[in-house]
């Protein structure tokens, strides 16, 4: 072959997203350019250094190929925090499909000048996953709980829980010894943390979830460039808006499978009606306010990404609804 | 030259640099390095991995437990904890033939309950203990062997760094590691006992005599031990009633100890001053060969050298037990001349995988949900359960077959295959992280480099090395002895766990 | 000359062990407002005093906002600044097993080598620990809870590793002056049993 690309991620090679999304994209790209690049697939981070650095190992070759969580850089990619933030997202495909549209409106050319974006994409609906039920805002209060973002942290303070910082692998200690009594994240990663054989309870929110992540997946600049026109194709047919919403709905398709595993353990699975969000949502408000003024002094206009969010949202998400 | 080639080659440059004495950080660092240069055509990617890797690599959460049991092993001493320690076990021990020596055993475990390194032990018990074993006229050999062996309960009994780096390489849970690690060092601690007890039957003349104490005195002795068993209660106590991390363990632990000492007027400013310069050296030491070990398993990565061995391994087909023999002899024969340290952060990424793709069958589905099961109906027939679904698990029970997802949901239990399989990898990985543990520290006392060994003759100049290699060979074999026993017998060091 | 290096190197030891005392008692602390608000949040203690549990818990009794990131930020300089110690102390761990057994001007070469590389290597360290500060200023890169800027924890760690990298070529010049001269200035392991 003639070109090798190494792609570098921090999950196990058998987790869902590198064997379901990034395999099959690498698979994919290798097919097309019929044997002329080779994708090397390096999972755990084996090139080196902590996840966080992911981005920059991209944006300095030490990686052609990574994917990350945008927000293991706070602060870098403000933009695409508009997605993040409490019962904004509605599912996974929609979401992604909105987030490629405002990534290529607004952040390409600004906060993610220094890198090739090939995918953008948010996993399945963020939800609670504790010892004792939560059923009512109220019910947080005195829990200590881990927050998957920012935002879910300065939520959970504001709903009287104690937010409590752990890295992810450290979730199942933390629940098993009681440091914790509860964690959100995805329904997807609970197999891995065996978080449903150490809590009973979850919960869900019905229409706008509670929280999400955003991932890329991004290119060395100067290694996209080096490629001969035809091969720069083959890149770029594999990416963009088709493959963003693919991966954000393989993504999010894994979380059934790992909702069974607690259904079969005979855990409780509470989900907030659409009319009982209204509470929390009002709880939630002032992050909105914050993170609009947080934008305003990065030079941002936040309201407006929230407006356009909103509108690309409530646009897609009938058109990905089952 | 493939990426492959180079990544081979990197074994003997990295042994030739080790042994023209070339610090292990270092020489890892380097051949890293220059490897890195070399598959990747130019400096680009190693300077642009050097921009952060050196920060993040220090910047790490769980590892900084290891600069806080340091420190809580000194302050542990200046509060006299160590003295404390070994006039308690003497004064029960010291009388009997061969008592000081295995008196000082005892003080060692003792320590090594509070303090989280091996060096550290050695030293600390070397200087309580030497001029006592000298004053009832141990031979010097006999006494410097002793405690370089008693050194190595600092690891072995938790809390322990080299399990710390363990759990972080392989990603498994610190406090069940220290669990697990508790019956294996108490083990270590009786068979070195029973090491000296043969010692001394064969050379009488070894070991002196000491007039027994006082009752009274011994309780005396006894009672002033009471802070060794305050802080390692209260950190073990913690972390297991979860009041907190392990991390945070080894805070609570620093400052309770240095609380401690500041109450016995141990801790001042000069002896504090004094415990930064000695912790900053060994965790600059430590963190040193953690960066170069990074460094060069980055590297080594991108060669594919331990998927492509890990690979070649399985697919020979060689028996689990067999690749597991092979490795812990590698580890002892390495250990005569590597570090414990150097060795874990070296070899683990390269052999774990191995380890952990193979099947020991230490987990029975079908034994575990009848245990779950028996348990159930023990305390009676649930509620609404059919007389022939119970039937039914009676018999699947009696049978040995697993059980169906339906009679689960009637007994209300869980334990799915996906559960056993992954209680199988987490037992793998703990039983391999002791059995590593155990044989990386046997190569602290083994000739001819053993890092104990070098300490404590270091502190006594009239014995020559080769005394102290003679005597301690009875120590080693006990050491081996333990090997064979963990590894015939997984369930000494499984059965503490919770389910 | 050695004496002012050794007292950079004990000095910035020093500091290192009262910002490493810091993180302790920060987790303590930590700790305990853990603790204090669980037990506040109890049915005993709501039943009990419910005002002054209100009371406690509204003045912020909790885990320190943001104490694992400050460990991270704060283990990181300590490292760092425990490096000159180590450098002048000769104190990394080698192995000496056959350098017992050359003659004394080998190992004298051997010694200016190493530590003419270790200089080197140190160097280098800081020159790009410079350049990842310079980066982490530029793009605005925060921690995730207390959101301070992550250049401020780079450029602590670089001052420490630009002391490190000045210890480092002081020795690689104290081992090139002791093979010239075959005097021996500062001791190590290997020296002390020859
Ligand atoms: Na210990
Ligand atoms: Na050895």
């Amino acid at each position: 072959q003639e070109v090798t690309l190494k792609l570098h991620q921090f999950l196990p090679a058998q987790a869902n997203v590198p064997k379901l999304v990034l395999d099959v994209w690498a698979d994919n790209v290798e097919e097309d350019s019929g044997g002329r690049i080779k994708v090397e697939r390096y999972p755990s981070m084996q090139l080196g250094g902590k996840p966080p650095e992911l981005i920059d190992q991209a944006i300095d070759g030490v990686a052609d190929i990574v994917w990350t969580v945008v927000g293991y850089t706070p602060g870098r990619f403000p933009s695409t925090e508009v997605f993040e933030l409490p019962f904004m997202m509605t599912n996974a495909r929609a979401v992604s499909h909105a987030y490629w549209e405002m990534f290529e409106k607004h952040m390409k050319d600004t906060e993610f000048k220094d890198v090739k974006i090939l995918g953008t994409w948010v996993h399945g609906p963020g939800i609670f996953h504790t010892k004792d039920p939560v059923e009512a805002p109220e019910d947080l209060q005195g829990m200590k709980i881990r927050g998957g973002s920012r935002s879910v942290n300065s939520l959970l303070t504001k709903l009287g829980a104690t937010p409590v910082g752990m890295p992810v692998p450290a979730v199942s200690e933390g629940l098993s010894k009681g440091v914790i009594d509860g964690t959100t994240i995805p329904w997807e990663v609970t197999t891995a943390l065996k978080v449903p054989e150490l809590v009973e309870n979850h919960t869900e929110f019905e229409g706008r979830a509670l929280y999400v992540l955003t991932f890329v997946l991004a290119m060395n600049k100067d290694k996209y460039d080096s490629l001969p026109d035809d091969l720069k194709k083959v890149i770029d047919d594999n990416s963009g808006l088709e493959f963003s919403v693919f991966a954000g709905g393989t993504q999010a398709d894994s979380d059934g499978p790992a909702r069974e595993v607690a259904l079969d353990l005979g855990n409780n699975i509470i989900t907030i009606s659409e009319a009982d969000t209204a509470a929390w949502r009002e709880i939630a408000q002032p992050i909105y306010d914050e993170w609009i003024a947080d934008m305003d002094s990065k030079g941002i206009d936040g309201q407006a990404l929230i407006d356009e969010a909103n509108m690309l949202i409530e646009k897609y998400t009938p058109q990905y609804e089952n | 030259m493939t990426a492959l080639e180079i990544g081979i080659a990197s074994f003997p440059a990295l042994m030739a640099l080790i042994f023209l004495r070339v610090p292990i950080g270092l020489a890892m660092f380097l051949v890293g390095l220059v490897g890195l240069i070399l598959v990747t055509d130019g400096t680009t990617v190693a300077f642009a991995r050097l921009k952060t890797e050196t920060f993040t690599t220090f910047s790490s959460y769980s590892l900084s437990i290891v600069p806080m049991f340091l420190l809580m092993g000194h302050f542990a001493t200046l509060g006299g904890m160590s003295t404390a320690l070994f006039k308690a076990a003497e004064g029960w021990l010291g009388h009997r033939r061969g008592g000081v020596a295995m008196a000082s055993i005892g003080a060692c475990a003792g320590f090594g309950a509070i303090c989280g390194s091996s060096l550290a032990t050695a030293a600390t018990m070397g200087r309580v203990a030497l001029p006592e074993l000298k004053q009832y006229g141990y031979a010097g050999g006999f006494s410097t062997a002793t405690l370089a062996a008693g050194g190595t309960l600092g690891i072995l009994i938790p809390p322990s760094v080299v399990l710390v780096i363990y759990a972080i390489l392989t990603e498994q849970n610190i406090a069940k590691l220290f669990l697990a690690a508790f019956i294996p060092g108490i083990l270590a601690a009786i068979g070195y006992v029973i090491a000296i007890s043969i010692y001394v039957r064969l050379y009488p003349d070894s070991a002196g005599v000491r007039p027994p104490v006082p009752y009274a005195e011994r309780f005396a002795a006894l009672l002033r031990v009471w802070p060794v068993l305050l802080v390692f209660g209260l950190v073990v106590g913690g972390i297991y009633l979860g009041w907190f991390t392990p991390t945070e363990g080894a805070a609570v632990g620093a400052f309770g100890t240095g609380f401690i000492a500041w109450l016995n007027g141990g801790l001042n400013r000069e002896t504090l001053i004094d415990s930064f310069l000695v912790t900053a050296r060994s965790t600059a030491m430590i963190f040193f060969i953690v960066l170069g070990a990074a460094f060069y398993n980055g590297f080594l990565a991108l060669t594919q050298v331990p998927q492509q061995l890990s690979d070649f391994v399985v697919s020979q087909g060689f028996s689990p037990w067999v690749v597991l023999i092979l490795i812990l002899c590698f580890y002892l024969v390495f250990g005569c001349l590597m570090d414990s340290l150097s060795m874990i952060l070296l070899t683990i990424p390269i052999f774990f995988p191995v380890i952990s793709a193979m099947d020991f069958g230490l987990v029975d589905l079908a034994a575990m949900q009848a245990d779950l099961a028996r348990e159930v109906l023990a305390v009676g027939v649930p509620e609404g359960m059919g007389a022939e679904m119970l039937a039914s698990i009676q018999e699947a029970i009696a049978t040995g077959l697993e059980l169906t997802r339906e009679q689960m949901r009637a007994l209300d239990i869980r334990m799915t295959q996906g559960m056993a399989n992954r209680i199988e990898a987490e037992m793998v990985a703990i039983w391999f992280g002791i059995l590593v543990l155990i044989v990386v520290e046997v190569g602290l006392i083994t000739p001819p480099v053993g890092m104990n060994l070098f300490i404590i003759n270091a502190m006594d100049r009239k014995t020559p090395m080769v005394e102290t290699y003679k005597a301690v060979i009875f120590f080693v074999a006990s050491d081996i002895f333990r090997v064979i026993l963990l590894v015939a017998f997984p369930a000494i060091t499984l059965f503490l766990l919770p389910g | 000359m050695h004496k002012a290096m050794m007292g950079l190197a004990r000095f910035l030891a020093i500091v290192g062990g009262i910002v490493l005392s810091a993180l302790i008692i920060l987790t303590c602390v930590s700790i305990l407002g853990r603790l204090l608000n669980g037990g506040l949040h109890s049915d005993l203690i709501e039943g009990l005093a419910p005002g002054m549990a209100k009371w406690l818990l509204d003045l912020g009794v909790g885990p320190v906002n943001g104490d694992f990131e400050l460990v991270e930020a704060g283990v990181a300089f300590a490292i760092f600044c425990f490096l000159p110690l180590c450098q002048i102390t000769a104190g990394h761990a080698s192995v000496d097993i056959l350098a017992n057994s050359f003659p004394k001007s080998v190992n004298r070469f051997l010694r200016m080598v190493i530590e003419i590389a270790f200089a080197l290597v140190l160097c280098l360290i800081a020159w790009r620990l410079l350049e990842g500060t310079m980066d982490k200023f530029g793009n605005g890169e925060t921690t995730l809870l207390l959101e301070f800027p992550i250049w401020w924890a780079f450029a602590l760690s670089f001052c420490a590793a630009l002391a490190a990298a000045v210890v480092g070529v002081y020795m690689a010049g104290v081992r090139t002056y002791e093979f010239i001269t075959g005097r021996i200035l500062i001791w190590d392991g290997v020296e002390a049993t020859q």
